[in-house]
């Protein structure tokens, strides 16, 4: 997490979902019920700084107030479409810092499984967006909707490779103009 | 913002680069030997060559001072070669073509000498080199320049035009194959050998390159950490199970 | 071991001979492009820029003197008697342009870097402060100060002799920079937070305020030396592990952390 990075502190604002093991009275406004306690087994989506939070309590050692549970972005079903073909995949409608949400989750939970599926899919999806991002004549049909739904990461990449092709045509060009 | 350019160096600071390489011209004019910031330059007497860098050959051709005589891997038989080692070597399927071959020797002078300011733009003697022909590091700004401003001094400009363009793509499309093996340098201690690469292709995939190690070394930073970790553990030797003691939990002690 | 020790021994004084100027501007080049590719500031080659600086300032005058002399001349004379002098004087200022752009771009480069990561270069250098009470008071002052103001986050770098990676003008540079924003804050909006929250190095909440250069990320550099191993961890020194062997002539793509060492020794440059 970097103190002053946007991105982090919107990847740290990403839901996912907690579930309270205890009883804690007033405060039920997590739940929308101001006043109210919350009961324990209730299930609500909380921002991830809020949910590691309450949830170190139990390597603490004392009994821990909140389980947290993968968010639905890099659910059982999103990994084994990434590992079926990772390109047909929409990552922004699934959250858009995907991949920093990922990178914080893995610290969370011990997935080395995911960090390969992820590792796959992510250097499967940037050949395409290489592709896509040095070709001078804009894109065409299927690359329409698989730049929509590249994450923050993969549009950043997408800008570095895309500016550093257009950089470089420019300097050739000029050179033919002069 | 103090500096707004992008992390490396750009295309046209790498082509101003390029312009530092040293290139042979026959002089059309005297001119006595002038001491640059660059170092000296030496008095020109035509017919006789002169090595120049390139930027002053440049501004010398420009005005018809001069003419520059084509480095030797400039020419159409060995970009055809070259072209042909690049797309049929089956050993170079997925890596460049070899670069000119280091003149450094490895001990005693502390300073090794390396493009733009080595001789691999210069017209060597005919019998001077066996060696196969190589593309120099700043093979597509140099290529391009002259092609540019001294396009009558080469030997068949149209054709070198045309090597010079199969050769980019053929070695563009190596480049981007390698975005699978790029892990080898999101991890300590690891790194993707690139040799033979041009300056200005390297330039043009920097971006890239980086933001997927980048990103690879993130989702597999939690691996390494619990590699490390392993490691520090052996090593200390004991049966201490620190695995999930780690530094967050610090981190939250002192809220 | 950094680049003054390189260029200690190419070095042939202050004779300043058309030899150790090539050799030089070398060096200016190399480092130039270096500054540009890593995201930390590198450390400040002082004997070399001096050398630069003096060259530039003697072919400033070299060109006042020329184009002075082309002046005073006939216009008519001026071309027989020296049909090269608008050449030579051309060339010169060509030269001189592209050395000042290198320095130019160099310094930016480094400015950029000092003002993006301003704290972590003052916290840096504040603690090689050799008295340890300046540090101390410091540090409880921050606490029990009822006043508490962003400015004071601002560590005292003035008594320091030693400001490696910065250049002296750098290290003043940095302090009035840090400290006016810290004032510029205070004014416009810390000044009405409650005083624990108006430091500019918290580190409350497991983030810390200060951020530094990030050292894992990549470069590509190519290798000079024999052979060089590429270092696990870099700053780490535990176990010293090295990981993949690069070549003379290589070129590769590594973490700067990894090759940091080799770069300070010249066994490899940045590309």
């Amino acid at each position: 997490m970097s103190y002053y990075d946007i991105d982090s502190i919107l990847t740290d604002a990403q839901k996912l979902p907690c579930t309270f093991e205890l009883e804690v009275p007033g405060l039920g406004i997590l739940e929308g019920n101001p006043g109210e306690d919350i009961k324990a087994g209730t299930r609500i989506d909380l921002p991830l700084w809020l949910g590691e939070m309450l949830s170190i309590g139990a390597r603490l050692g004392t009994s821990r107030l909140v389980t947290l549970d993968m968010p639905d972005a890099l659910s059982e079903r999103v990994m084994n479409a990434l590992k079926a073909d990772p390109r047909t995949l929409d990552l922004r409608a699934l959250a858009p810092h995907f991949y920093n949400l990922s990178e914080r989750i893995l610290e969370l939970f011990e997935e080395e499984e995911m960090v390969d599926v992820l590792s796959d899919a992510f250097k499967k999806r940037a050949a395409e967006i290489a592709d896509h991002a040095h070709n001078s004549r804009g894109t065409v049909g299927g690359g329409v909707d698989f730049l929509r739904g590249l994450d923050e990461t993969e549009r950043q990449l997408f800008r570095a490779a895309h500016d550093r092709a257009k950089d470089m045509r420019i300097w050739s060009g000029e050179a033919k103009r002069k | 913002m103090a500096f707004p350019l992008p992390r490396g160096i750009t295309a046209s600071e790498i082509a101003f680069l390029a312009e530092m390489e040293t290139v042979t011209i026959v002089p059309r004019q005297r001119l006595e030997g002038l001491e640059l910031l660059g170092g000296p330059v030496e008095p020109l007497v035509p017919p006789r060559r002169a090595s120049l860098p390139l930027w002053l050959a440049l501004l010398l051709k420009r005005q018809r001072r001069a003419n520059i005589i084509p480095p030797t891997w400039l020419h159409p038989e060995p970009l055809a070669l070259i072209l042909e080692f690049e797309s049929q070597h089956q050993d170079y399927k997925n890596a460049f073509s070899p670069p000119p071959p280091c003149p450094f020797t490895p001990d005693g002078n502390r300073y090794y000498v390396a493009p733009p300011f080595l001789p691999q733009n210069t017209a060597q003697t005919v019998t001077s080199s066996r060696d196969p022909p190589s593309l120099p590091f700043h093979w597509v700004e140099v290529g391009n320049m002259l092609l540019e401003v001294a396009s009558d001094d080469l030997v068949d400009p149209d054709q070198i035009r045309r090597l010079l363009k199969d050769l980019r793509e053929v070695r563009m499309a190596k480049m981007r194959s390698g975005v699978d093996v790029l892990d080898a340098a999101a991890t300590g201690g690891g790194g993707v050998a690139l040799t033979g690469v041009g300056s200005m292709e390297l330039g043009e995939e920097r971006g890239f390159i980086t933001g997927v190690v980048d990103g690879l070394r993130k989702i597999g930073s939690s691996k390494e950490q619990a590699r490390r970790e392993q490691m520090a553990e052996q090593r200390a030797n004991g049966g201490y199970d620190g695995t999930q003691d780690n530094d967050e939990e610090e981190d939250y002690m002192e809220f | 071991m950094d680049i003054d020790d390189i260029l200690a021994s190419v070095d042939h004084g202050p004779g300043a001979s058309s030899e150790s100027a090539a050799l030089d501007h070398q060096l200016l080049t190399r480092f130039w492009v270096a500054e540009r590719a890593v995201s930390e500031v590198l450390p400040w080659p002082a004997p070399l820029m001096e050398r630069i600086m003096d060259r530039v300032r003697i072919q400033i005058e070299t060109i006042e003197d020329l184009a002075a002399s082309s002046e005073s001349a006939l216009p008519t004379t001026a071309n027989t008697h020296n049909p090269n002098l608008n050449l030579r004087l051309s060339i010169l200022q060509t030269d001189l342009s592209r050395t000042q752009y290198i320095v130019r771009s160099l310094l930016r480069a480094r400015l950029a870097k000092i003002t993006k990561h301003s704290m972590h270069y003052l916290v840096l250098l504040a603690s090689r402060n050799k008295n340890p009470l300046a540090s101390q008071t410091q540090s409880t002052a921050s606490s029990q100060n009822p006043n508490q103001q962003p400015e004071d986050s601002v560590p005292d770098i003035s008594a320091l002799t030693d400001v490696s990676p910065l250049s002296e003008p750098e290290s003043t540079f940095l302090h009035a920079h840090q400290t006016l924003l810290a004032g510029h804050y205070a004014g416009s909006f810390m000044g009405a937070f409650p005083r624990q929250l108006r430091r500019l190095d918290d580190n409350a909440g497991g983030t810390s305020m200060i951020q530094g250069p990030e050292l894992k990320e990549v470069v590509f550099v190519r290798c000079l030396g024999a052979e060089v191993p590429v270092v696990v961890g870099g700053e780490d020194e535990e176990g010293d592990e090295t990981g993949v062997t690069m070549r003379m002539g290589d070129v590769w793509v590594v973490r700067w952390e990894g090759v940091k060492g080799a770069w300070g020794r010249g066994e490899v440059e940045l590309l």
